[in-house]
């Protein structure tokens, strides 16, 4: 279990947060094997709002790098802010852009108002088994393509890093002059991405987007609580006999 | 001692008990306290993170320690145990 079993993971994340878990969407049976299955990681505010997010499994460094990178930027942002809501909000955003354009060297602008999304009224709107709506899809904000401020040199070797990070893939951009180029995204840039327009919104608006167009799982329940999370180990971590 | 056969007015002239009983009703809610409480709802399911049972009572336990809330949300097939 990678990240999770990790002390020094295990450790920060006990002194910074309290976690629990959900189970969310489902697995396919082909043949008599069991396909799918994922994990999403939501650093929240006590609130419920979604600061930032994990999206896939990854290791241990690379988790303690993100959960630290929460706390940080919570901490500047509150600073900054000095306890006026809406400019927490677009600190936390602009941060998520930021972090984006060091990770990956792309520019995105980040968006500093809500985007209203679908309700339980629509009348067109999706309803679970149980009649209640899945969590939208967000729109994110477009790319915009490289960092002007980076040479070529510099985005050449941040596109290389994001090219080796979980969920490496093409993707095609239209820049203000109208050309196209193809630059490469990954799971955390995604993440970056949606949150620079998103962060501060409920987990319950969020889940949607993260599951279905950033790890390519089908949701097609809300989340619901479960007694154990990890079916191979009791509540305890021992492990289970087959 | 208690030179009237009015209970009452016997019970307010004795102060040594009147004291004994206050000590008693203000040490009461002490032990009270003290009353077996719910088991702790923690567990770690074998990693090395300390869970809570629902992210209602993460929220509520955040609140309270000024801490942040992780949630986990997971699908499917984790008996892979790389996927976490």
């Amino acid at each position: 279990m990678g990240a999770l079993t990790d002390e020094k993971v295990g450790k920060f994340v006990n002194d910074n947060f309290v976690t629990s878990y959900q189970k969310v969407g489902t697995f396919k049976i082909v043949g008599n094997n069991k396909q799918g299955g994922n994990v999403a990681s939501y650093f929240c505010a006590p609130d419920g709002r979604v600061l930032h997010c994990v999206a896939g499994p990854v290791d241990a460094a690379t988790f303690l790098r993100e959960a630290q990178w929460v706390v940080d930027t919570l901490l500047a942002a509150n600073t900054s802010s000095k306890g006026e809501g809406a400019k927490f909000k677009e600190a936390f955003r602009k941060a998520h852009a930021e972090k984006l354009m060091n990770e990956t060297g792309l520019k995105v602008e980040p968006i500093t108002w809500d985007v209203e999304t679908t309700t339980d009224k629509d009348a067109l709107q999706y309803k679970d088994p149980s009649g209640r709506p899945l969590a939208p899809k967000l729109p994110p904000p477009p790319i915009d393509g490289p960092d002007v401020r980076l040479s070529d040199k510099e985005f050449n070797d941040r596109q290389k890093n994001a090219n080796a990070a979980p969920g490496a893939r093409r993707q095609e951009v239209v820049g203000k002059g109208g050309g196209v180029r193809n630059v490469v995204v990954n799971n955390q840039a995604i993440v970056h991405q949606l949150l620079a327009a998103h962060s501060m919104q409920k987990i319950e608006t969020m889940y949607g987007s993260v599951f279905e167009n950033i790890l390519g799982e089908k949701v097609s329940t809300k989340p619901v609580d479960v007694v154990r999370p990890f079916s191979w180990v009791d509540k305890d971590g021992k492990r289970l006999g087959r | 001692m208690l030179d009237s056969d009015d209970p009452v007015r016997n019970f307010a002239e004795f102060k040594p008990v009147r004291t004994l009983l206050l000590i008693a009703v203000l040490a009461l809610p002490a032990f009270a306290i003290d009353l077996p409480k719910k088991p702790t709802t923690c567990a770690r399911h074998g990693t090395t993170i300390d869970f809570v049972e629902s992210p209602k009572e993460a929220a509520a336990q955040a609140k309270k320690e000024e801490k942040l809330v992780l949630v986990l949300h997971i699908s499917g097939h984790f008996e892979d145990a790389s996927l976490t």
